[in-house]
């Protein structure tokens, strides 16, 4: 059960833009200048950068910054709910670029692929910290912002163990209870996802 | 063989689950020799071999009513156990025709199929259901196609898309599953599925099964063995309920061993669908104690070499490390070390 290695691991590959998007979209959960993300292709096709200043007098109005639109927004929350919004009335070509932590990042796939988008129409990339979401395999709560090897569920309170196994579908780690075989016998609580 | 079903039998609290003297003749023992180690052993799932458990496509044995039960008590705690994803319409209607047909062609005295056009009746004498209902139209049965069969049948069963080189779990009803989640991996890759297993990968066990997998031809399908250990005749060690189970793993002791501990053997069959081109994963779950299998002489000698020279690494992935050597200290006593006939079989006919 508590075997590492596993590699149902996401893999991620490094920031580009694909030369073939006919518009482009990336979205940060941190801000992110359009330097960030390097050269950008000869093409005229538009690029817009959404990103998160987790600041509440944030405005999400677009301002111009060279060739790219920038968006800010206050939370994660905030702009992946505008993205749910801007994904219904979008049109073939767009490709989405998601940067950030892996449960930001599978929750832009998860919203891209709600909207009929393929693999190669988004792009993951990790950045930032390793802290994970997991899931509880016991009572299916989220706890978000896991840091450690062992964390406490948000849902029933078990001493859930992180894995390495994760679900793309759910954006998230499993989590399995660590004493459910002896109560009690909880292994040190250590460091694991800085 | 007439089948006597055992219908009051538990795989819960007082589990009074237990195998007949011809149940355990016909167990699927899964160690053809001394020692086990990982490897791909896919055979054709031909009628005939070493046990009658596979003489049928789906086996059915004493066991069935019961086993049905069980499985109406974990859905109605956890009706995620069943779950298919929208795109599978067609292999839930493929898989109902496949275990419909296979069961009144197998066991005429217990079902019967009768087709008429599209409109088809169907009854299961066991479980006591009579229905007729229209073939591919989803309004006429009680349940979604492939829940209404899979809640009639014992055992596992996945629906695997194909689609990009790969098969995709898109559908399952799990609730006798060996510590797996259908609710977690539902959707994934054929190797992200398998993501927690260890060695095997290494191996390149998972990439030869998945190559031949995406050719598995209709009307030809295979079957392999899986094993693992359980206490209690429980069929539900799910890790959704992993605290439920988990505290039976530190109530063996040597007194109670042979009738706590059972080996838990996972026979794997395949299936190409014709419609959907999906893939039939069946998983039936046979359990048998240790007290059992030792009344049969090979197997108890056998079963104490495999288990004393388990690679450490599968010990931990079956979760055997807590109970391992109380049963090796068992069965030690029993065997002699002399040579065994190669092949699972019993070599003998009565107990």
């Amino acid at each position: 059960m508590l075997v590492s290695g596993i590699v149902s691991r996401p893999k991620y590959e490094p920031f580009a833009l694909d030369p073939s998007g006919r518009s482009h979209l990336i979205v940060a959960d941190h801000p992110a200048p359009p330097g960030d993300f390097g050269p950008t292709p000869a093409s005229n096709a538009p690029i817009e950068i959404w990103c998160v200043c987790t600041n509440p007098r944030t405005t999400a109005e677009a301002s111009q910054n060279g060739r790219a639109v920038s968006r800010s927004f206050r939370s994660t929350a905030h702009l992946l709910d505008q993205l749910d919004k801007r994904l219904a009335r979008e049109l073939v070509g767009l490709r989405i670029y998601a940067v950030g932590i892996e449960s930001f990042v599978w929750d832009v796939a998860r919203l891209a692929r709600k909207f009929g988008m393929e693999k190669g129409e988004y792009r993951l990339t990790h950045k930032g910290s390793e802290r994970r979401r997991v899931y509880c395999i016991h009572c299916r709560a989220y706890t978000e912002d896991v840091t450690t090897n062992i964390v406490s569920c948000s849902g029933c309170g078990a001493s859930l163990l992180v894995r390495d196994h994760y679900s793309r579908r759910l954006a998230a780690f499993m989590g399995v209870q660590v004493d459910a075989e002896v109560p009690g016998d909880v292994p040190a609580i250590e460091e694991a996802f800085p | 063989m007439t089948l006597a079903f055992k219908p009051a039998e538990t795989f819960r609290k007082d589990f009074t689950y237990r195998n007949s003297e011809a149940g355990i003749l016909r167990f699927p023992f899964p160690f053809a020799e001394d020692t086990y180690m990982y490897s791909v052993n896919i055979e054709p799932h031909l009628p005939g071999g070493p046990s009658p458990a596979y003489d049928h496509a789906f086996d059915v044995d004493e066991h069935y009513v019961a086993e049905c039960k069980e499985r109406a008590i974990v859905l109605a705690e956890d009706p995620n156990r069943c779950k298919v994803l929208p795109h599978m319409t067609e292999a839930q209607w493929d898989t109902l025709e496949l275990i419909m047909e296979s069961f009144a062609k197998d066991y005429p005295e217990h079902f019967s199929l009768q087709k008429n056009g599209t409109r088809w009746s169907w009854e299961n004498r066991p479980l006591g259901l009579k229905d007729s209902f229209t073939f591919g139209d989803l309004s006429s049965l009680p349940y979604e196609p492939f829940e209404y069969i899979t809640r009639q049948a014992q055992g596992d069963f996945t629906l695997q898309d194909q689609r990009d080189n790969n098969l995709f779990v898109d559908g399952g009803m799990v609730t006798t599953q060996a510590d797996w989640s259908l609710e977690f991996d539902i959707g994934m890759t054929f190797h992200e599925w398998h993501g927690p297993v260890p060695l095997a990968h290494q191996l390149g066990v998972f990439d030869r099964a998945l190559k031949f997998l995406l050719r598995l031809q209709y009307g030809q399908p295979v079957r392999r063995l899986n094993w693992t250990m359980t206490i209690n005749p429980r069929l539900d060690t799910s890790p959704e309920n992993y605290p439920v189970w988990g505290p039976d793993r530190n109530t063996v002791t040597p007194e109670n061993v042979a009738q706590k501990v059972h080996l838990r053997v996972e026979l794997q069959t395949l299936f190409r669908l014709p419609r959907s081109n999906a893939i039939l994963f069946g998983i039936r779950c046979y359990l048998a104690s240790v007290a059992e299998l030792a009344r049969v002489e090979k197997w108890r000698k056998r079963l104490h070499r495999v288990l004393r020279d388990l690679p450490p690494e599968l010990e931990d992935y079956k979760g055997l490390t807590r109970y391992r050597k109380l049963v090796v200290d068992y069965l030690a006593p029993f065997d002699d070390g002399a040579p065994l006939s190669r092949g699972p079989q019993p070599d003998q006919t009565i107990l």
